[in-house]
């Protein structure tokens, strides 16, 4: 899995010549599924790979440069198995204007051997609204660029591209003119599903001159009937109380509709009429359905002017920690935003709760070490994450501090965060990512130690104030303020 | 990414967290704590003033003490989780 930011994967030059230094394949067909959502889209190519030499274990992977910086998460495995096949650090071929992964599987291919390598990646910010602007009642169309040809360093026999939307309502696809690889119709369309090829013997297609002699870009404009929800700014807390055995999680979010900005007025009337008939237009984003932690208690939810009512909550009762990976109890939250957000428009707020620690927090008495897994976001479905930030916030006097993030952050920094009570300070660790999905679904484990004596600490200050005030109140006893001495007291 | 599998299985294997008082006790402690604090206080205010106040620095160690884990009980019994 990787992130689309420069700092997470060192990028390296080498001659076009140099390129395929890997071991020699042949596709024998490769099938690559776009699956047209709403701000994010989920590509899943499926390449079936013939070994031309013995023992191969390497198998390069190509990606144009607009498709890799469209791509915020990359997975590869082997057909039929349930592991990630581990990829080595994305290269640049910067002759051809590539990026390369390779992949190694998990055991040699023997001559002529056939595998099937599935490639799944999520690409954010892939479509966009076409017409931009849209009235309130208006229907919602995006437009989805893509080169026509999969890359690849070795020769295809076949290859297909199947580009789905969610709705048959699909308004125009590019036919492309001019294939030299197939003799039938370059482009069907049957139902939802547009399907570019079948294109024959294809030859090795990652070069610059492939590109500029073959390759051509297809266009998809579809109707789209959910509202896009982009979260533009993610800043997540995450605050661990020994003495309370509590985990608050609080949430500060930005969320933008990102669908065709609003024509015209917003007009109340019209907009209570159609939710009345329940007449759900795509370009208003209205509700949302969360799915917060179970066992959660004391949630909050509120934005600048004061706290937002209009939710509702169903609150889980809490798991065990040993039964947390595999649990598929939620408490459903089902948020309202203060006002409707059309075309364009952002809404800001906050959203928070209680958990108790030993759902997420378990203590390794051999080597004395706390372990407190915290999930990087709350998944919105189908919404992308443009910049993330999470911070996690350790008791007062923590040391030993470890941190195993699930897929690399940009930057990652240690701070002192003071809150009540402190004296000396939190060391709070903070994760920025940019770019999340719903496949970023990850939690961040941080082990640290806390001294028993640390855990006096808070105590002991409330108590040194307490003294403070006793011997003030032993020096005021002894004073005599009168300010009359003969008057009796 | 072994590293953060092997942390993965140590997290759901080791034992939970278990604080060293029990959180639906707190609020309870808190009152007993804070009600002796102040009985405490109010003795040291009925003691004699000698010169040397070891009696009364005495009582007043012992009130402090009371008092910072009962103010601390009382954070996280009213929701400030300290």
């Amino acid at each position: 899995m990787i992130l689309r930011c420069q700092l997470a994967f060192f990028v390296s030059l080498f001659a076009a010549n140099l390129a395929w230094a890997g071991h020699s394949f042949e596709n024998t067909a490769i099938v690559r599924t776009v699956e047209l959502g709403g701000a994010s889209v989920h590509v899943t190519t499926a390449f079936a790979v013939k070994a031309l030499e013995p023992k191969s274990s390497v198998y390069t992977i190509a990606l144009s440069k607009n498709e890799h910086q469209k791509t915020s998460w990359l997975e590869v495995r082997q057909k039929g198995q349930q592991a990630v096949l581990p990829l080595q650090p994305v290269l640049l071929d910067a002759a051809n204007d590539a990026y390369i992964y390779k992949v190694e599987f998990s055991k040699p291919l023997a001559m002529n051997e056939s595998v099937n390598l599935i490639l799944d990646t999520v690409q954010t910010h892939a479509t966009f609204p076409w017409p931009e602007q849209a009235g309130q009642t208006d229907d919602q169309a995006l437009k989805y660029e893509t080169d026509l040809y999969v890359l690849s360093p070795y020769k295809t026999a076949v290859q297909r591209t199947k580009v789905r939307a969610l709705s048959p309502r699909i308004l125009s696809y590019t036919t492309p003119e001019g294939i030299e690889f197939t003799t039938e119709n370059p482009v069907t369309k049957s139902g939802a599903t547009v399907t570019y090829g079948p294109y024959h013997n294809i030859p090795e297609s990652s070069s610059a001159e492939f590109v500029t002699k073959h390759q051509k870009h297809v266009t998809v404009h579809y109707n789209h009937d959910f509202p896009l929800a982009e979260i533009t700014t993610l800043k997540r807390a995450a605050e661990i109380s020994h003495w309370g055995a509590n985990l608050n999680i609080q949430d500060e979010i930005v969320l933008h509709n990102a669908g065709p900005t609003l024509k015209g007025h917003f007009s109340r009337l019209q907009f209570q009429s159609s939710t009345f008939y329940n007449r759900a237009s795509p370009t208003v984003l209205n509700w949302f359905t969360l799915h917060l932690p179970a066992g959660i208690k004391n949630v909050y939810y509120y934005d600048q002017i004061g706290n937002v009512s209009t939710s509702r909550l169903r609150a889980a009762p809490s798991v065990p920690k040993s039964l947390s990976g595999n649990s598929n109890q939620y408490s459903i939250m089902e948020v309202r935003p203060r006002y409707p957000l059309l075309g364009g428009w952002n809404y800001t707020f906050t959203l928070g709760w209680d958990a108790p620690l030993s759902d997420s927090t378990s203590f390794d008495s051999k080597t004395g070490k706390y372990i407190v897994g915290v999930p990087v976001m709350t998944v919105m479905p189908d919404a992308v994450v443009d910049d993330a930030e999470v911070k996690i916030i350790l008791p007062e006097g923590a040391t030993d501090i470890e941190f195993f993030p699930p897929f690399p952050a940009k930057n990652n920094t240690i701070s002192t965060h003071i809150s009540y009570l402190d004296t000396v300070g939190r060391p709070a660790l903070t994760f920025h990512y940019e770019h999340l999905t719903d496949k970023h679904n990850g939690i961040i484990y941080v082990t640290y130690k806390v001294p028993f004596s640390a855990h006096l600490r808070k105590p002991l200050a409330v108590a040194t104030g307490l003294i403070g005030l006793f011997v003030l109140s032993m020096g005021w006893r002894r004073v005599d303020v009168r300010l009359d001495t003969k008057q009796k007291l | 990414m072994s590293d953060y599998s092997v942390i993965q299985s140590l997290h759901k294997s080791a034992p939970a967290f278990s604080p060293y008082a029990p959180v639906g006790l707190l609020p309870y402690l808190a009152f007993v704590l804070l009600g002796g604090t102040f009985v405490l206080a109010f003795y040291i205010s009925t003691l004699p003033k000698n010169a040397i106040p070891i009696h009364e620095t005495l009582v007043a160690l012992l009130a402090s003490a009371l008092g910072g884990f009962g103010v601390v009980a009382l954070f996280n019994s009213v929701g400030v989780y300290v």
